[in-house]
């Protein structure tokens, strides 16, 4: 059996003070994808946090094998800011060291294989903010594909992102998990989470860990979303639907 | 009014020349730094909060330029302690810089009766600058372009996406504390030519006007730098044509400068 990429035990974390989430326990494998579902404020993007080793545990422990690559919510990255879609892709190679060097041949390439693996080749030179949501979650996701670890951190990579494109990051995130990497992916969307290897929720503390159709069951839902949730029952199958809110997960 | 050849023929605008063409090369690298990181009002607070110091030092007669040194590292720390400790960064340098320039007027007015030298410390002077000045101005000069060159990629990435930075390895708190270090430091090697009140003018306007027309980085570090000479040799020119001291002038002019360009949008 392999290492698990990522562990965490007992983990509780925040920003000084009481924990912001507490009781954390799983582990994933190489190749897994994990969606980490839970409502807004549930502690999606402070586990985030503590996996990159910004916020050090208040409790128990983590290990990721590697530093992993981490893809924070777009609303937070400036949209002014004087980049093209490469310089994005190229500030994925500063993870290879050598930071004070200027980019050279070989991360040019790479970011630019990068950009044609989210289909932005034809963006490469346009400004970040000019790019739609979509696109610069894609420029966002090349910029961890340059850095080439083996576990990707993406904190609600689909929020208010064209279908186009989240089919996209769908096809390539199934790739990486081909490649053997690790991800966890965070979401509100249950439906999709169904199409994951495993599901984390969150709310506060673990609610559940484990496969889609053992973790996705109505108690568990309702533990983990509770007011936020409405249920339908359309076509004979019941379906669990999350009031959605825009960008407001943070911390 | 004089020509540009007599004033290079007089010694004392011969030194204010080379001074404000190594501060236009500081400031217009560092304020791009500056704009990207929003460090603009640290930056102006900075070269304010060293006033208490510059008065005291020039009452005890020990160099304005150790003292106002030691007073902006020390703030730029606090500040920077301030940030990591998760207050926002806005507010712990409007509480500090509100505190160092009443302790300045205090230290002034009642303890030292500083009088003219008030002025000159918060406005600066085109007389009476010495070789240390220059010096200082010219190693901040280079320090920023060495930083600029070897750190340009980091401060690019950290201040493109703070959250994500951390993850990509970068030493993205010991990088964002050299670039306030040398904010402060810039400020300090500013305040004989501009004054504390106005070092605003060479490490905020030039890299904010920039910022309306570049669109890559390399872009924004030239115009930036255009704009730093152009308001500097301008600024100077205006203030000995008008018996001003430098500061305002520059001021006045870099603050046009971007006036015009953002209503020319």
């Amino acid at each position: 059996m392999t290492a698990p990429a990522v562990v965490a035990e007992g983990l509780a974390a925040g920003y000084g003070g009481r924990p912001v989430l507490r009781d954390v326990s799983f582990s994933a494998e190489p190749g897994t994808t994990v969606c980490v579902l839970g409502p807004n404020g549930g502690g999606k993007t402070t586990l985030f946090r503590a996996l990159i080793g910004e916020l050090p545990p208040l409790a128990g422990t983590v290990r990721v094998s590697g530093r992993p690559a981490y893809v924070a919510q777009t609303e937070r990255t400036r949209l002014d800011f004087p980049v093209n879609a490469l310089d994005v892709a190229l500030m994925g190679a500063l993870a290879h060291g050598r930071w004070w060097l200027p980019p050279g041949r070989e991360q040019r390439a790479a970011a630019r294989a990068a950009l044609e693996r989210v289909g932005l080749t034809a963006e490469a030179g346009t400004p970040f903010g000019e790019l739609s949501g979509g696109q610069r979650q894609r420029a966002l996701l090349a910029r961890a594909l340059v850095q080439d670890t083996a576990v990707l951190l993406l904190d609600e990579p689909l929020a208010g992102v064209d279908p186009a494109s989240a089919q996209l990051i769908d096809s390539v995130f199934a790739e990486l998990r081909d490649e053997r990497r690790t991800l966890l992916v965070s979401g509100h969307d249950i439906e999709r989470a169904r199409g994951y290897d495993l599901v984390l929720c969150l709310n506060g503390h673990q609610t559940a860990y484990g496969p889609p159709a053992q973790a996705l069951d109505r108690a568990t839902i309702e533990a983990t979303y509770g007011s936020e949730l409405i249920f339908l029952d359309e076509h004979g199958a019941e379906r669990a639907v999350t009031v959605h809110h825009h960008g407001h997960d943070s911390p | 009014m004089p020509s540009p050849l007599d004033v290079t023929d007089l010694p004392f605008l011969r030194e204010a020349l080379l001074e404000v063409m190594l501060l236009a090369a500081a400031g217009g690298l560092l304020s791009a730094w500056v704009v990207l990181r929003r460090l603009a009002f640290f930056s102006h607070a900075v070269g304010s909060a060293t006033f208490p110091g510059l008065v005291v030092a020039d009452a005890a007669g020990f160099s304005p330029l150790l003292a106002g040194l030691a007073v902006a590292l020390g703030y730029a720390g606090g500040v920077e302690r301030a940030g990591r400790a998760g207050r926002e960064p806005s507010e712990a340098t409007a509480l500090l810089l509100v505190a160092a320039l009443a302790a300045g007027v205090v230290l002034a007015s009642d303890v030292f009766r500083s009088g003219a030298a008030v002025d000159r410390l918060l406005f600066g002077t085109l007389l009476a600058l010495g070789p240390a000045d220059l010096a200082l101005s010219a190693a901040t000069a280079t320090l920023v372009a060495i930083a600029t060159v070897a750190l340009g990629r980091t401060w690019a990435a950290i201040a493109f996406d703070p959250d994500g930075a951390p993850a990509l390895g970068l030493p993205a708190a010991r990088a964002d504390f050299l670039l306030l270090a040398l904010v402060a430091v810039a400020a300090v090697a500013a305040i004989p030519a501009v004054g504390a009140l106005l070092v605003a003018a060479i490490y905020v306007l030039p890299g904010a006007a920039a910022r309306l027309v570049a669109r890559t980085v390399p872009a924004l570090l030239a115009w930036s730098a255009a704009f730093a000479l152009a308001q500097g040799l301008l600024g100077l020119y205006v203030a000995y044509w008008l018996d001003l001291p430098p500061g305002p002038p520059v001021a006045v002019i870099g603050s046009l400068t971007y006036a015009l360009i953002a209503a020319a949008r």
